[in-house]
């Protein structure tokens, strides 16, 4: 049986729990701190991100005593490494964790129940729906954008990040070797410094997108969402099917 | 008289230079180029024992500037590159010979050196109206430059206009110019961009191919690793004013005394390889942002379609309109958080009439 | 059958049609047809500009702080006139005005780019037309050393030096490879200096390629570079800082001191060897006075040079301004470039399309749209052409004209009008040029007159330089350091539509910028420029331009090798990339800008 993180799937696993409104555990210790890692480095970015684009105000004094832009870009060097070797820790996680961990890096796209369930979340969200599904991991639509919006604008930044990073480093250097190619694609260093910056707004409406529905689900869904990602247990508010 | 090919070393000889001068030359041709003693004599040996290449340079579609750069050649003089090191039989721009008796020399040439003259190029050419915008001789430029590429060694794209099509080319470009790797497929092409090139970075390429005989190593732009792998960014003297944060704000005031960096001027530095913060321009005089204006960009493809070299943000015009990411962000921003802001108000106003609904069920 | 053109001159196309394609050691891509008579002499000229690049076209809702990068690219040798132009017009428009050292730095820029073009233009595309290389392999060094002693005292003239030089000259003829002297037209019989003359040429042909790359340091101080060095709207980019923090890098003494000294060495250079050489090369043509055309009749200047900032009236310009014609030297007339009825420019005979080609339109008003089509006459395929009809359309130049007239400008225009003003500046020196040559007045119309108009005004322009140093060591001792005027940067600021006007004089003559800007875009850009007035074909009067008018009447001792008409064509410095353009201005902006 494929794995397609249907209702099925989640009513499934509800049974198998003995009592009833069960709560399940369902993002581990190592999902939950990625999360809260990885969204501390993504503000990072993108505000430190933003101020290289636009710098603050000149600093008075003498170029030797001052290093504003210098830490600006420094911490956001930093923080793309800790987002990137953060992502390397998860893509581990997805191997050994448990099913859920595997969520984000899958998408069942022949599945076509799954895909009526995505048609289903997009009418519930349109209001057309009156009573929403259970689910224990992320919903058919919330899985969709997971993967299709934020895990490829994090790679795409990842990448063209390093992109940028190696013409600093220079044609020897690591970068360079893993990333180069990325600049050669792009045509020129202009155009990719362009993608680097419109994938920062990409990931702001993510990240605007992501809060607003998790906050809304968490009180209109059948589930708790906030919280999951905080213990990692998912509980449900009723007992229905 | 003039059937035997003879040697630069041999040539200068003749012109009355002492062996040891010509050695002196080569060890300070090697050092301007950053290369060691071993290197020098190597290069007196190579001047020693082969007679001067032949160089045709032809002109497209173009404004002459790389001709104009090339004799501003401080090292080695540009007297010295035509006289004793290149035989540059055929330049339209500096040639005695005009009309037939010019183009003769093309045939000459090809027939008599095949496979073993340099060609440089110099513009490009123009692929509509049958290639008819630039017809020297009568003929379309095109024609003449595959003719001569077809029996040359190698190929030197002088300038933005051969290697990337430079201003001819911007949009809308009126008459279809292509850089010269469009129409010549079958020969190794050297790139040397720049609207125009630095001089020294000129005959430094030029001098490399005649001392090592082979192509200087190159990027995957095919331009030449020594002098284009970094950015003017990289190695700019301004480089602490931007580390520091410190930025000329508006021309001709106090940051722009002091020197500061012209990051926020839209100084394209940070995005353009070239040579021009370390060679510097006219022996070393100055580079564009010594003399207060940031970079323009001008030995980077499509340099002119990028928006205004003042603005810092490049601007996005597949739309049909002219924005930079920041506006497009801002723009989406606000048309999201409107959408977002609805959406939550109708959630709220379900959210209330669910819970009433349930509340009178309970009932 | 002869045809007498209105500007007074006789052609007749039944003799022998000699092509000349392409015309080398100009800027860019020229082509010219002659008839000859049974006695060779030239009786019908024909000058075709055989590329077309489209800039203005390119231009189109640009922002015009840009502008003048993109227009500097038309040309590379007369490199920053086009920019300085191009500054002027949006300055016009937006009525900015720009501090007095920014007006004497553009001066000092302006003025060296005169006299490196001049410099350059003589010695290496034009003095191969007056000097045999190969004659000058037999001259006695001693006897060279003799003849540059008693015209100069320019300290390298000895035997020696000129016997080192004739070596290495040998040595390089001998080895086989001529490279840019092959397939010259040694020996021929227009070539009348004796060898020494021609060795002592040739010297200096390589030690003004020397010199020439120290000229335009003066550019790299300033603009950062040369070619193309930088220019910005409202002033110049480069900031002065004599004294305070960070002075390094700024304009300072030590940037001072660079270019007065190159401006020193531009004087002793033009003084000791430029006017010397030009004086006695005269001396050996002063017989052959062909090639005047058009400059005993019509000639124009715009002017240039602004004594004091933002005047662009005739009498702040140091250049003058001022047109001529029909040969009336004692009635100078004003020129107005904004005036409709006194610019347009013609394309009856220019591969563009009006309207109504009977007409002409100023720039302002005007559109071009390439229509590469031949006249019934045409010889030849379309991508192989034999010979042109210029009965039908003949060149991707269009015909400027000044109420009606074809004009020739240049510096010789320059100087005829600053002689017929009476400026002292300019007379003195022509007068005196003339005694020394023992020549009448009129000899100063030929191809000859241009060559040596050339050299006076490099010598003139390397003084000014100095003048406008000194200006600016005046002011800036005064306290006055500004070099820039931001007031109206910010494109939020402008009027939503302006039209402006820009004109130089570039080393080769006129040459105007007329801008349409609306909601801070280029709606409009057209360029004249001095070789679209000297290239012109004819008009739809069948009046001919500078070039055509020129050959006229010239006997050629070969017509395989047409030595003459390089020299005559030469005179004028063409600059081809410059000359063909095209903006078409009825196309609507479809661009929204959200800003």
């Amino acid at each position: 049986m494929t794995l397609n993180y249907t209702s099925d799937e989640s009513a499934r696993e509800l049974r198998s729990r003995a009592i009833a409104r069960a709560s399940i555990y369902v993002f581990e210790a190592p999902v939950r701190l990625w999360h809260w890692v990885n969204a501390l480095a993504i503000v990072v970015l993108m505000g430190s991100g933003y101020l290289i684009g636009s710098p603050l105000p000149s600093m008075p004094g003498e170029a030797s005593a001052i290093f504003t832009t210098g830490i600006i870009r420094f911490v956001h060097f930093s923080a793309g490494y800790i987002l990137t070797v953060a992502l390397l820790g998860r893509l581990y996680w997805a191997v050994v964790g448990n099913v859920h961990s595997r969520q984000l890096f899958r998408l069942p796209l022949t599945s076509l129940r799954w895909w009526s369930e995505v048609l289903f979340e997009l009418k519930w969200y349109l209001f057309l729906e009156r009573v929403p599904k259970k689910y224990v991991g992320h919903n058919p639509l919330a899985h969709l954008m997971m993967v299709s919006m934020f895990l490829t604008t994090l790679v795409f930044m990842i990448g063209t990040g390093f992109a940028l990073y190696s013409e600093g480093a220079g044609y020897d250097s690591w970068q360079h070797l893993l990333f180069g190619w990325i600049v050669t694609l792009a045509g020129n260093s202009e155009r990719l410094h362009l993608l680097h910056h419109l994938g920062l707004w990409m990931m702001g409406i993510f990240v605007f997108l992501h809060v607003y529905a998790a906050i809304r689900e968490d009180i209109m869904s059948r589930q708790n969402l906030i919280s999951t990602i905080i213990n990692g247990e998912r509980a449900f508010k009723d007992d229905e099917p | 008289m003039f059937d035997h090919d003879d040697s630069f070393y041999q040539v200068i000889r003749r012109q009355g230079v002492s062996r040891r001068s010509f050695l002196k030359f080569c060890s300070l041709t090697a050092a301007s180029l950053g290369l060691g003693p071993m290197v020098a004599s190597k290069m007196a040996y190579a001047l020693e024992t082969k007679p001067r290449i032949p160089v045709i340079w032809l002109h497209g579609l173009e404004c002459t500037c790389c001709s104009e750069s090339f004799i501003r050649s401080a090292h080695p003089l540009v007297k010295d590159v035509v006289l004793s090191m290149i035989s540059l039989d055929y330049d339209d721009t500096i040639m005695a010979a005009a009309g037939y008796q010019a183009e003769e020399i093309l045939e000459e040439t090809k027939a008599r050196y095949k496979g073993r003259y340099i060609l440089a190029v110099e513009g490009n050419s123009p692929l509509g109206n049958d290639g008819m915008y630039c017809f020297p001789g009568g003929v379309p430029f095109v024609e003449k430059l595959k003719s001569m590429a077809a029996d040359a060694q190698a190929v030197i794209a002088w300038g933005s206009c051969a290697s990337n099509g430079c201003i001819q080319a911007a949009k809308p470009n009126p008459t279809q110019a292509v850089p010269i790797h469009k129409v010549i497929t079958d020969k190794p092409i050297i790139k040397v961009p720049g609207c125009p090139p630095i001089a020294e970075v000129m005959t430094g390429v030029l001098t490399y191919m005649l001392t090592f005989e082979r192509l200087p190593e190159l990027d995957s732009q095919r331009r030449p690793k020594m002098f284009y792998s970094q950015r003017i960014h990289d190695k700019c003297y301004r480089r602490p004013h931007f580390d520091a944060g410190q930025y000329v704000e508006h021309w001709d005031d106090e940051g722009a005394r002091k020197g500061y960096c012209l990051y926020k001027m839209g100084c394209k530095g940070p995005t353009t390889y070239n040579a021009c913060s370390t060679v510097r321009w006219n022996d070393g005089v100055s580079f564009p942002i010594q003399s207060g204006h940031g970079c323009i960009g001008c030995s980077e493809e499509g340099f002119w379609d990028r928006g205004s070299f003042y603005s810092r943000l490049t601007d996005i015009t597949q739309f049909g309109i002219e924005k930079n990411a920041d506006e497009i962000g801002a723009g989406a921003g606000v048309v999201l958080g409107a959408a977002v802001a609805a959406h939550a108000a109708v959630s709220a106003v379900k959210q209330v009439s669910d819970k009433k609904n349930k509340k009178n069920k309970d009932l | 059958m002869t045809i007498q053109t209105p500007n007074g001159f006789k052609l007749d196309s039944a003799g022998r049609r000699v092509v000349v394609d392409p015309v080398t050691r100009i800027e860019g891509h020229l082509r010219l047809e002659v008839n000859l008579d049974d006695r060779n002499v030239i009786r019908n000229a024909v000058s075709t500009g055989t590329m077309w690049r489209g800039i203005e076209l390119i231009l189109k809702d640009r922002d015009p702080r840009d502008a003048w990068a993109f227009v500097q690219r038309i040309c590379g040798v007369c490199t920053g006139t086009h920019a300085l132009t191009s500054v002027r017009a949006v300055e016009d428009a937006l009525a900015i005005k720009i501090p007095e050292n920014a007006n004497s730095i553009r001066n000092i820029m302006q003025l060296a780019l005169q006299v490196h073009d001049h410099l350059v233009h003589f010695y290496h595309l034009h003095a191969l037309d007056w000097v045999d290389v190969v004659s000058a392999l037999s001259a006695d060094p001693k006897e060279t050393s003799v003849l540059a002693q008693s015209i100069s005292s320019w300290p390298l003239a000895s035997a020696g030096y000129f016997r080192d030089l004739q070596q290495r000259l040998k040595s390089f003829v001998s080895s086989g490879q001529l490279g840019p002297f092959k397939n010259g037209y040694w020996g021929h019989p227009a070539y009348k200096l004796p060898p020494e003359a021609n060795l002592l040429a040739v010297a200096h042909y390589l030690e003004a390629l020397d010199f020439q790359k120290d000229i335009v340091k003066i550019h790299a101080v300033f603009g950062g570079k040369n070619p193309h060095p930088n220019w910005l709207v409202g002033g110049v980019p480069c900031a002065i800082n004599l004294d305070g923090t960070g002075a390094v890098g700024a304009i300072n003494m030590e940037r001072l001191n660079l270019v007065s000294s190159i401006i020193d060495r531009c004087i002793e250079f033009t003084e000791k060897v430029y006017i010397p050489d030009l004086m006695a090369i005269a001396s050996f043509y002063k017989d052959w006075l062909h090639g005047g055309g058009l400059s005993s009749r019509s000639v124009l200047s715009y002017g240039d040079i602004p004594e004091q900032a933002n005047d662009y009236s005739a009498k702040n310009l140091l250049l003058p301004q001022g047109a001529i014609i029909d040969g009336k030297l004692a009635e100078v007339h004003a020129v107005d470039v904004r005036n409709p009825q006194e610019i347009q420019e013609f394309v009856t005979h220019s591969w563009y399309k009006y309207p109504d080609e009977t007409k002409g339109l100023h720039p302002w008003e005007g559109v071009t749209e390439a229509n590469f089509v031949m006249g019934p006459n045409f010889k030849g395929a379309k991508t192989k052409i034999e010979s042109l009809d210029e009965g039908g359309k003949y060149s991707y130049l269009k015909a400027p004209r000044w109420k009606g007239h074809a004009m020739e400008v240049g510096p010789l225009a320059r100087w005829i009008i600053g002689y017929a003003q009476n400026k002292p500046e300019f007379k003195e020196p022509v007068e005196a040029t003339l005694k020394a040559l023992d020549v009448p007045v009129t000899a100063l119309f030929s191809t000859l007159g241009r060559t040596a108009a050339r050299g006076l005004e490099c010598q003139w322009a390397a003084r000014k330089m100095k003048y406008f140093f000194d200006k600016l060591v005046a002011n800036l001792k005064s306290g006055d350091l500004a070099t820039a005027n931001t007031g109206k940067w910010d494109p939020s600021s402008w009027p939503s539509d302006v039209k402006g006007v820009g004109f130089t004089e570039a080393p080769r003559g006129a040459l105007g910028h007329w801008i349409h800007i609306t909601q801070g875009r280029l709606a409009n850009y057209q360029c004249i420029v001095p070789t679209t007035w000297n290239g012109s074909p004819r008009d739809p009067d069948g009046n001919i331009g500078a070039f055509e008018a020129s050959l006229l009447d010239t006997p050629l001792a070969d017509p395989h090798k047409p030595l003459e008409i390089l020299r005559t064509i030469h005179s004028f410095d063409p600059c081809l990339a410059c000359s063909t353009h095209v903006m078409s201005p009825d196309g609507e902006t479809t661009r929204v800008t959200v800003r």
